[in-house]
């Protein structure tokens, strides 16, 4: 038993050690590292939801294919995501501490909050494992049914959202102000709240991403007239219901970036090369494993993965937005109404 | 209909594998709840790594039992120690720890399991009645209800605090409602009272403040004061099962109080967004408020024990409710409960009625035998879980509180709250030594919370009109009654309450 580890160890550290001489772009692997390793995987909220899944998922996984390491899911909820990615951000960074947080923080950042601890783009981006997009939803017994009547409503509509700094928060404030949209927002709906708000009519409309919809929808209490981003071909996207409004058409693209990479995995900035490197090739391993698309498929979590630099990039673009829209964020942010 | 009804029944009772699930989820979901500060929504979170590649029937069978028992032991602390394990368990305490001290604890953890196993089971048949009549109901109940019914919670501040009692009571009540605007404004998006301690921006736990409140404060007392929680010697009274059984026998004795607890914990476990603290204090309201002999409460009246817990554990079957034909949680333990149903390929929503209604019966079966199973086993120990009572509190204090700790700090995972604990804890302390009361406190900071968000939807929707509610009037009717009972009640001289009610300290 002892013979191939040391062997590994030694390969592996021989491979660190020229890479390090080298200072070559293209770290190799150095999974070695990992065997009798504790690694900690944060997962920003509390258990039970569908961070928590997909985090328990991931990790279980990358434990498979990082052989000898134990991982430990450890939930870090609070501050709507801040608490957890905060730790995240601070942990050392030896590769032995990941995690996952909600991608909404990208608006948070952008907004320059004060409770922001970290630099989304100085992370170490291990992957994602979702495409989660935004969608625009609309309670049945409403007379609204496409995008369009939406805009032509003489009343102003009752939109539910969480709050100021919440995601749908900035969403629902943004398109409003951008498309002089007949919006009256309602803030402290939480969780399911505005389902069952929209089911006794108090509130006509919200935004939130289509996966926690879906089943509303399946159940006839509600319909989609927007989607941002995503496969599917059922809704219209909003990036063409939009077309000709250029600042609408950036507003558009950072809330479709916002769907694009969820469910994602990183750990903090400056890690070496050489156990990023093995946490992303453990990652892919993870996200095309045929026993974790299956369990994935049967959770209603489909599995749309992007991995390392190119999460990364994404996420970059995301973050490079133009004075107009970062002072609708930080609007959003500030105040209420 | 019917078929399927005892279908089901047959089914659970026969399967071997399911039932000895259950028994195992039963004796997690005891031993859990006895722990305090972890409660049901953490076990099942727990519980779900285990629940992958469980048969459907079975692993919903599993969590719900687990789930629903867990009420039914966490009143063992509340009554025997004054430690409450949750928000919940605080109404409690109240009357259950004054009938520990008298040497009572053996009839009032009786009289307690026996109303939380009665309550589940009554929660399990307002399941199965209500579900017809579940959409009506659970959509009549908008913010401005929400809004009227924690207002009303507030005045039964007015009962819990005795004659010469209410300005505390008042006071008391106020400094809970001020702890529960600490952390983020919904409205206005700014963190209140949280300096830059992103802990504090979630508001202040609610598990820390009870166990602050009640538990830390009667340690000190029992450990200043030596002896034994019951102050008398064991010599004296025996914990026999004949005093257990005399505590068993106050539930049929009050059967009508126990109907109306469970029937109004089981509605408001239906309408998404109160929560369970709200249930048991409103039902602990209630039962002062048509006692005749109100005096009583707070010194150890049993009613004070029965009424809380049928409620708690009957709000487990109202909440399923429209957690399985909404898809929409009932409380906080459902919304668990519901990623995990949706691992094991149950879809909640109306079409269960129909497609799954084998499950539905299968669930509401599980409720009634899981609590009758919970029931048993606990009465059969309690002789000896009873007799800590009458051990020295030099052995006791240390283990309780290394509890407390643990408790608090697992709940949500972080140290700060130790720091909160003992902050808050000053304060119990202060309040227990001056013989003010403490339920006051509970209660405005679990009510003020949902008051004050309601309150801010209910204006947002409507303005001032949602006064003019039809279920507004009426709820607006019972609050004014309640408060011109109370006022009319102290004039007359008559105690409400005497002093030192409501503390749980009757030294």
């Amino acid at each position: 038993m002892e013979g191939p580890v040391m062997k590994h160890v030694s390969t592996g550290a021989l491979v660190a050690a020229l890479v390090a001489v080298s200072g070559a772009a293209h770290a190799q692997a150095d999974k070695a590292f990992f065997s009798g390793k504790t690694v900690t995987y944060i997962v920003a909220t509390a258990p039970g939801g569908g961070y928590d899944t997909y985090g328990r998922l991931v990790a279980e996984y990358m434990q498979k294919y990082l052989p000898g390491s134990t991982f430990v899911v450890r939930n870090m909820p609070g501050a709507g995501h801040l608490v957890g990615t905060n730790a995240l951000y601070a942990s050392k960074p030896d590769g032995l501490t990941i995690g996952t947080f909600n991608t909404g923080l990208i608006y948070t950042q952008l907004a320059k909050h004060s409770g922001v601890k970290f630099d989304l783009t100085k992370m170490s981006w291990i992957g994602k494992a979702a495409t989660d997009p935004r969608a625009v939803i609309i309670a049945t017994q409403s007379p609204i049914k496409t995008w369009a009547d939406l805009g032509k409503m003489k009343d102003q509509q009752n939109f539910a959202t969480s709050g100021p700094g919440g995601a749908n928060f900035v969403e629902t404030l943004a398109l409003t102000a951008i498309l002089k949209l007949p919006i009256k927002m309602l803030s402290g709906y939480n969780g399911t709240d505005d389902q069952l708000a929209m089911r006794r009519g108090e509130i006509i409309g919200s935004i939130g991403s289509r996966s926690s919809f879906e089943q509303f929808v399946n159940n006839g209490y509600g319909r989609f007239i927007g989607q941002f981003g995503g496969g599917e071909k059922d809704v219209p996207q909003m990036a063409e219901l939009v077309k000709g409004n250029a600042e609408a058409e950036r507003l558009v693209r950072l809330i479709t970036a916002q769907g694009d990479i969820a469910r994602l995995t990183a750990g903090p900035p400056e890690m070496p090369a050489s156990h990023l490197a093995a946490l992303r090739d453990a990652y892919k391993q993870s996200m095309e494993d045929k026993e974790l698309q299956a369990r994935a498929i049967k959770l209603e979590k489909p599995v749309e993965p992007l991995y390392g630099a190119d999460v990364a990039k994404a996420v970059a673009e995301a973050l490079n937005q133009s004075p107009e829209v970062v002072n609708l964020l930080v609007e959003g942010f500030s105040k209420g109404k | 209909m019917i078929e399927v009804m005892f279908g089901s029944l047959a089914g659970l009772l026969t399967n071997g594998h399911t039932m000895g699930l259950m028994l195992l989820a039963v004796m997690i979901g005891l031993v859990v709840g006895a722990t305090p500060g972890i409660g049901g929504r953490l076990s099942i979170a727990l519980a779900i790594p285990f629940i992958y590649g469980m048969d459907m029937t079975q692993g919903a069978v599993f969590l719900l039992t687990m789930h629903a028992v867990n009420g039914t032991s966490g009143q063992i602390s509340s009554i025997m120690f004054g430690v409450p394990g949750d928000g919940d368990d605080a109404a409690t305490t109240v009357d259950g720890y004054p009938m520990a001290k008298k040497g009572e604890a053996g009839r009032a953890l009786g009289a307690s399991i026996t109303a939380s196993g009665v309550g589940g089971i009554i929660g399990a048949v307002v399941f199965a009645v209500m579900i017809p009549v579940l959409e009506p109901v659970v959509l009549a109940f908008s913010p401005a209800e929400f809004f009227l019914l924690a207002v009303l919670g507030i005045t039964f501040i007015a009962f819990l605090a005795g004659k010469g009692q209410i300005f505390k009571g008042i006071i008391v009540g106020l400094f809970g409602m001020m702890l529960s605007t600490v952390g983020m404004d919904p409205q206005t998006g700014t963190a209140r009272f949280s300096g830059d301690y992103l802990f504090l921006w979630d508001g202040i736990s609610t598990v820390t403040a009870v166990l602050a409140v009640f538990a830390i404060p009667e340690m000190i007392a029992l450990g200043a004061r030596g002896g034994s929680i019951a102050m008398m010697s064991s010599q004296n009274v025996t914990v026999s099962y004949r005093q257990l059984f005399q505590g068993v026998l106050e539930v049929p004795r009050h059967w009508w109080l126990v109907i109306r607890t469970s029937i109004i914990g089981a509605c408001i476990g239906m309408i998404p967004g109160l929560g369970g603290s709200a249930a048991a204090w409103l039902c602990y309201g209630h039962a002062v408020q048509t006692s005749k002999t109100p005096e009583r409460f707070g010194h150890g009246a049993v009613e004070g024990v029965i009424a809380p817990e049928t409620a708690s554990n009957a709000k487990e079957g109202g909440s399923l409710l429209p957690t399985l034909f909404f898809g929409i949680p009932g409380s906080s333990g459902m919304a668990v409960m519901m990623g995990a149903f949706l691992i094991l390929g149950i879809q909640p929503g109306p079409a269960m009625m129909t497609s799954n209604l084998p499950l539905v019966w299968t669930l509401i079966w599980a409720l009634v035998v899981g609590n009758l199973i919970a029931v048993t086993f606990l009465l059969f120990i309690t002789r000896w879980v009873a007799l800590l009572t009458f051990v020295n509190v030099s052995m006791l204090v240390p283990f309780i509180l290394t509890l407390v700790m643990v408790g608090v700090y697992s709940s949500e995972g972080q140290w700060e709250n130790l720091i909160v604990l003992l902050a808050i804890a000053a304060i119990g302390w202060g309040l227990q030594r001056y013989d003010w009361p403490r339920a006051p406190f509970v209660i405005g900071l679990v009510l003020g919370k949902i008051a004050e968000e309601s309150l801010h939807k209910a204006l947002g929707l409507w303005g001032m009109s949602f006064f003019w509610r039809p279920l507004s009037l009426v709820l607006i009717a019972l609050i004014c009654a309640t408060i011109a009972y109370a006022v009319y009640a102290n004039v007359k001289g008559k105690t409400v309450m005497p002093a030192g009610a409501g503390s749980g300290a009757g030294s």
